[in-house]
């Protein structure tokens, strides 16, 4: 946990471009992200949790402070990879060509992308089904879809946006339980958002509570149970968590 | 799907044959309505001068050059006015003042700029197919969800020519091709007019045998629009078919 940090945010501020009153999400927030690590954020809905994200992915320029990457850059692979909540395929696109999107701004040939798509569509279990159109897959085989195409590009740090949000219950397990193991298997290191205290409990080292307005990190929690970990064993994680969201509330801190 | 092709024929040959009998019985008068049995005729002879090969010739040339440089330029237009904020200001007026002069408006400028040529006849056919496609793909542009954008930046292809080709153009793609498509039914109309005022072609073919009320010539040249367009837009149809499988999965 003490190793070098894949990530660092110093007085971090970001308010929306289009708010007139340039209210602040999120201000003076400094923080390290464990390289290879699991880490979860939750917090209430708006909170800013995937400002967040959107701002370390480069896809929104902080008002102040600075995102630093500790990645090595290489022409064949990128440094940060998304998982939308909406899994945002490309209808127009086969599977493998979704999959193969991230690559195609790469410098790989042809085959290389090929082979790396292929890949990452095996290491999702969808191997079989790489000819087929977005349309024709299930919500939980188009967020697989989304985690290969982020996979393909074998980020350093892999972003996901609350990716299992809206799938089933069962379909969800089955997901928490394959990003475990992609995420043990591809070596990146994950920052995972969501609003589902029992998922960061299970899938996490650590979960960073998020509130407040601006927000900042009001918990910073180790999650030290032992992996494989058993979903019926969460409960003591889960009930901390949530004592500490309450408390963040009834100081006034958030909604 | 059998049936009703059934019905279809059925009812297209009831119409020649009401037509057919209304000649034949003098309930329409021979001289300004030929009987359909009439166009085999006109069409062997118009065939044999070669006139018929020529008129055809000359005007899907006009045509499909307005059409192409009439879709061309409009799909152009309409995705940049749809990207580019500034551009779309620095052009709304324009649009406005230009857009409701109808194409055939254009037929005196255009004669006195190119004379009756292929040109002019081109130059008329892709002004009204220029706005069918330059709105059709303003609209289709506007109504891509902004999180492809999103997520085109995400994965490094956020620069404008990736941005152009990997996301905006497919996903405009059913609406511009619904744009184009529609340019190709106007184009007809406008390849007609536009001959009627001595551009070489079936619109001229056309003028000149209404001047000697040879009406089964007018009657066989007719047909031969119907069946052009029919051609034109089953081979679109079937091209655009295949380049949007992913709407129909």
């Amino acid at each position: 946990m003490t190793a070098a940090p894949i990530v660092s945010l110093r007085g971090l501020a970001f308010a929306h471009p289009g708010d007139a009153a340039g209210r602040p999400v999120l201000a003076g927030l400094d923080l390290e992200l464990p390289r290879g690590g699991f880490t979860a954020v939750v917090g209430p809905s708006g909170v800013g949790k995937s400002t967040l994200l959107r701002v370390i992915a480069g896809l929104a320029r902080p008002a102040a402070g600075s995102v630093v990457l500790h990645t090595t850059p290489a022409a064949d692979r990128r440094a940060v990879a998304l998982v939308f909540q909406d899994a945002r395929l490309l209808p127009w696109r086969r599977v493998a060509g979704n999959v193969a999107f991230g690559l195609e701004g790469l410098r790989l040939d042809a085959a290389a992308r090929r082979a790396r798509a292929a890949a990452a569509l095996d290491l999702v279990g969808l191997a079989g089904q790489a000819s087929r159109f977005p349309a024709q897959l299930s919500g939980g085989q188009r967020q697989r879809v989304g985690l290969a195409r982020a996979l393909a590009v074998r980020p350093d740090l892999l972003l996901m946006d609350e990716p299992f949000s809206a799938l089933d219950a069962i379909t969800r397990h089955l997901l928490q339980d394959e990003l475990i193991r992609v995420w043990r298997e591809s070596g990146a290191s994950v920052l995972f958002v969501t609003h589902d205290l029992d998922e960061a409990a299970y899938l996490a080292d650590r979960v960073l509570l998020l509130s407040g307005s601006p927000a900042r990190v009001v918990r910073d929690m180790t999650v030290g149970l032992r992996r494989p970990r058993a979903r019926a064993g969460l409960g003591e994680t889960v009930a901390a968590l949530r004592a500490a969201l309450a408390e963040t509330f009834s100081e006034g801190a958030g909604i | 799907m059998k049936r009703s092709r059934w019905a279809s024929a059925a009812g297209l040959a009831a119409f020649l044959g009401v037509w057919e009998t209304s000649v034949r019985v003098g309930l329409l008068p021979a001289a300004f309505v030929p009987a359909p049995s009439q166009v085999p005729a006109a069409f062997l002879s118009e065939l044999r001068n070669g006139e018929w090969p020529a008129a055809v010739l000359a005007s899907l040339t006009h045509y499909l050059a307005g059409v192409a440089a009439g879709s061309a330029l409009g799909i152009a237009a309409g995705v940049a006015v749809a990207l580019s904020p500034g551009f779309a200001a620095s052009q709304a007026w324009v649009a406005r003042l230009l857009r409701p002069i109808p194409p055939l408006a254009w037929i005196p400028f255009a004669l006195i700029w190119f004379g009756p040529s292929q040109m002019a006849a081109g130059f008329i056919i892709g002004i009204g197919v220029f706005w069918l496609n330059y709105f059709a793909a303003e609209a289709a542009v506007r109504a891509i969800d902004p999180g492809l954008f999103e997520l085109a930046a995400a994965f490094g292809q956020g620069g404008a020519w990736r941005r152009l080709t990997a996301v905006v153009l497919p996903a405009a793609s059913p609406g511009i091709l619904a744009g184009v498509r529609a340019g190709l039914g106007q184009g007809w109309m406008a390849v007609v007019a536009a001959e009627l005022f001595g551009i070489p072609g079936i619109g001229q073919r056309m003028n000149e045998a209404a001047g000697l009320l040879a009406t089964d010539i007018l009657v066989l040249y007719m047909l031969t629009i119907a069946l052009l367009y029919g051609i034109t837009d089953f081979a679109f149809e079937r091209v655009s078919r295949r380049l949007l499988v992913w709407t129909r999965a």
